[in-house]
């Protein structure tokens, strides 16, 4: 009885808390999708509302010289990153996990603390090594210092597929005869391959839109993409930057994709 | 189990790792505080002292410039944090309470996208809708709403809205966690005792989430306070941050030492923030342990 009483004030209550998380949820997606708008509208400058669709301005990105030499630039750094934090990152996580390390809980916080201090800081102390070293801002720099930003993402994803995968696997692996190594690589390495991989993207990404950490170590007409964009923005507001940023993304919602085919998005739950 | 406490040969992984932080984290940082404290580059220039007066510069701010930067940064980073609290956890609440697991997997994925969408473009996007051209002048004026463009860039507010769309999904993924551990058989007893949605919420799962709100502000307010992109293309030159402040030391007055200064400054209030964090999510995990 009282349930369908109460019915009525509950159900506007909850329509209201829906509407409220609709809402926000735009919030959160409008400003992606106008982008697009931006993208795709031929004016010169921007301006609402569109007065057409052109791909003028994915020409423009694609055929500016300056643009196309950061993305490259950008896609390549991204690349070695990728590659060397699921090297070191894996490594260092498989260690933390199953090395019996003294001081688990530091190091773990320790290798996770690039995260929590302030990015452009990160980019300041390296860019004062490199200046009293000597070694100036050599691409090498850049992507190390990338690698270290990264790092701590596959650390975190491979730690998060290590801590729920079973060991008992593992130790019948060896009772049953298997060498070390061989446990390592025929059963260690395919469970914890999917959380490395994921890894391995989120680091592609951190570096493919790494800004802070770039902004002192980049040398004029060796910038990133993510610098050059900026630096075009101070002056320019044009759709240029629009389809840029539309290249981006759809690179990222790609690679969002992947994830969610290799280990479900499930696991990113918790920071 | 296996190895006792003796570390494993497996322990030896962690040494790539080790190398690259000890040399491109530990020592970097150390060079930079080394650097706030003297007059010039002491390796190039062999005139260069050990001397405090970075320091003295940012204390005593003859400029006028440097403690109101300091609190801009401050109050940027308050704001955001509270809107972000405010708008995140809604989202939150909905997303760890949802039954349907396609459902939770698109308001995840709408929250992650976002996430994985560089800052510049974020903020290019922010740019797009708040200018005197943007989106909502030109329909307001449209609409015959106002007749003259609102400020809504090129200040502290636009800063702030473009900083909340950037930072909420942090808020968003801590307090989903932590929520979506609250057994929702508390607020359902609450319910049946005859407390109203609202107020079951207000006195149950609120006080509950508190470690939550906690950790995901402070995230927040440590992400936000180091933003630098944001407040430099949505502040213009009407906002003037710490961060921006140590970029225009190392880019137009090329001064690294002072920058460097600037940097320690920034540190220490991170670094307070980062400890509080670690000691919410400590005790979390250590709850969730006897649970």
């Amino acid at each position: 009885m009282s349930a369908t009483r109460n019915k009525r004030p509950l159900d506007a209550g909850h329509a209201a808390y829906l509407a409220l998380n609709a809402l926000l949820l735009t919030f959160l997606l409008a400003p992606i999708a106008i982008v697009l708008v931006f993208a795709l509208n031929p004016t010169p400058y921007i301006s609402f509302p569109p007065v057409g669709v052109s791909l003028r301005w994915f020409g423009k990105f694609f055929a500016g010289t300056e643009f196309m030499n950061a993305l490259w630039l950008s896609l390549w750094v991204a690349s070695v990153v990728l590659v060397l934090s699921i090297l070191i990152g894996g490594a260092c996580a498989l260690a933390l996990a199953r090395g019996n390390l003294p001081g688990r809980a530091f190091l773990t916080a320790f290798f996770m603390s690039p995260l929590m201090l302030p990015a452009i800081l990160t980019g300041l102390a390296l860019f004062q090594a490199y200046l009293l070293s000597g070694i100036g801002r050599p691409v090498w720099g850049l992507i190390l210092a990338h690698t270290l930003v990264a790092v701590p993402y596959v650390i975190r994803t491979t730690l998060a597929v290590l801590h729920n995968f079973d060991r008992r696997i593992e130790e019948a692996a060896a009772v049953l005869g298997a060498s070390p190594a061989r446990v390592f690589f025929e059963v260690t390495l395919p469970l914890i391959r999917p959380g490395v991989f994921a890894g391995g993207v989120f680091a592609f990404i951190v570096s493919f839109d790494q800004f802070p950490v770039s902004l002192f170590l980049v040398v004029p007409k060796g910038e990133t993409l993510p610098v050059v964009l900026f630096n075009y923005m101070k002056f320019d507001l044009d759709g240029a930057i629009a389809a840029a940023s539309m290249v981006s993304i759809l690179l990222a919602l790609s690679v969002v994709l992947v994830l969610e085919r290799l280990i479900g998005l499930k696991a990113y739950v918790k920071l | 189990m296996t190895g006792g406490t003796r570390p494993s040969p497996i322990a030896w992984l962690v040494a790539p790792a080790a190398l690259l932080f000890v040399l491109f984290f530990v020592v970097p940082f150390g060079v930079m505080a080394m650097m706030s404290f003297y007059s010039g580059n002491p390796v190039t220039n062999p005139n260069a002292f050990a001397t405090t007066r970075h320091y003295e510069r940012f204390i005593f701010d003859t400029a006028g410039i440097f403690h109101d930067a300091l609190w801009s940064t401050l109050r940027i980073g308050l704001v955001t944090t509270v809107v972000a609290l405010l708008i995140g956890y809604p989202l939150a609440h909905w997303m760890a309470r949802m039954q349907s697991r396609l459902g939770h997997a698109l308001v995840l994925m709408a929250v992650i996208a976002p996430m994985l969408t560089g800052i510049v473009v974020r903020t290019f996007a922010w740019m797009t809708i708040l200018q005197d051209k943007g989106v909502i002048n030109t329909l307001l004026i449209q609409w015959g709403l106002i007749e003259k463009p609102l400020p809504l860039m090129y200040n502290e507010f636009g800063t702030v809205v473009a900083l909340v769309h950037i930072y909420v999904p942090f808020m968003v993924l801590t307090l989903t966690g932590v929520i979506g551990r609250i057994d929702e058989r508390l607020e359902q007893a609450a319910r049946s005792l005859g407390a109203g949605r609202f107020r079951a919420f207000v006195e149950v799962t609120l006080p509950l989430s508190l470690p939550g709100i906690l950790a995901g502000s402070l995230l927040v307010f440590a992400l936000s306070i180091s933003a630098y992109v944001t407040p430099s293309l949505m502040g213009g030159t009407n906002v003037l941050t710490l961060p921006m402040l140590i970029a225009q030391q190392v880019g137009t007055s090329f001064n690294p030492n002072f920058a460097g200064a600037l940097g320690v400054i920034l540190l220490l209030v991170s670094l307070v923030i980062v400890v509080a964090y670690n000691r919410i999510l400590a005790r979390l995990s250590g709850e969730q342990g006897m649970a």
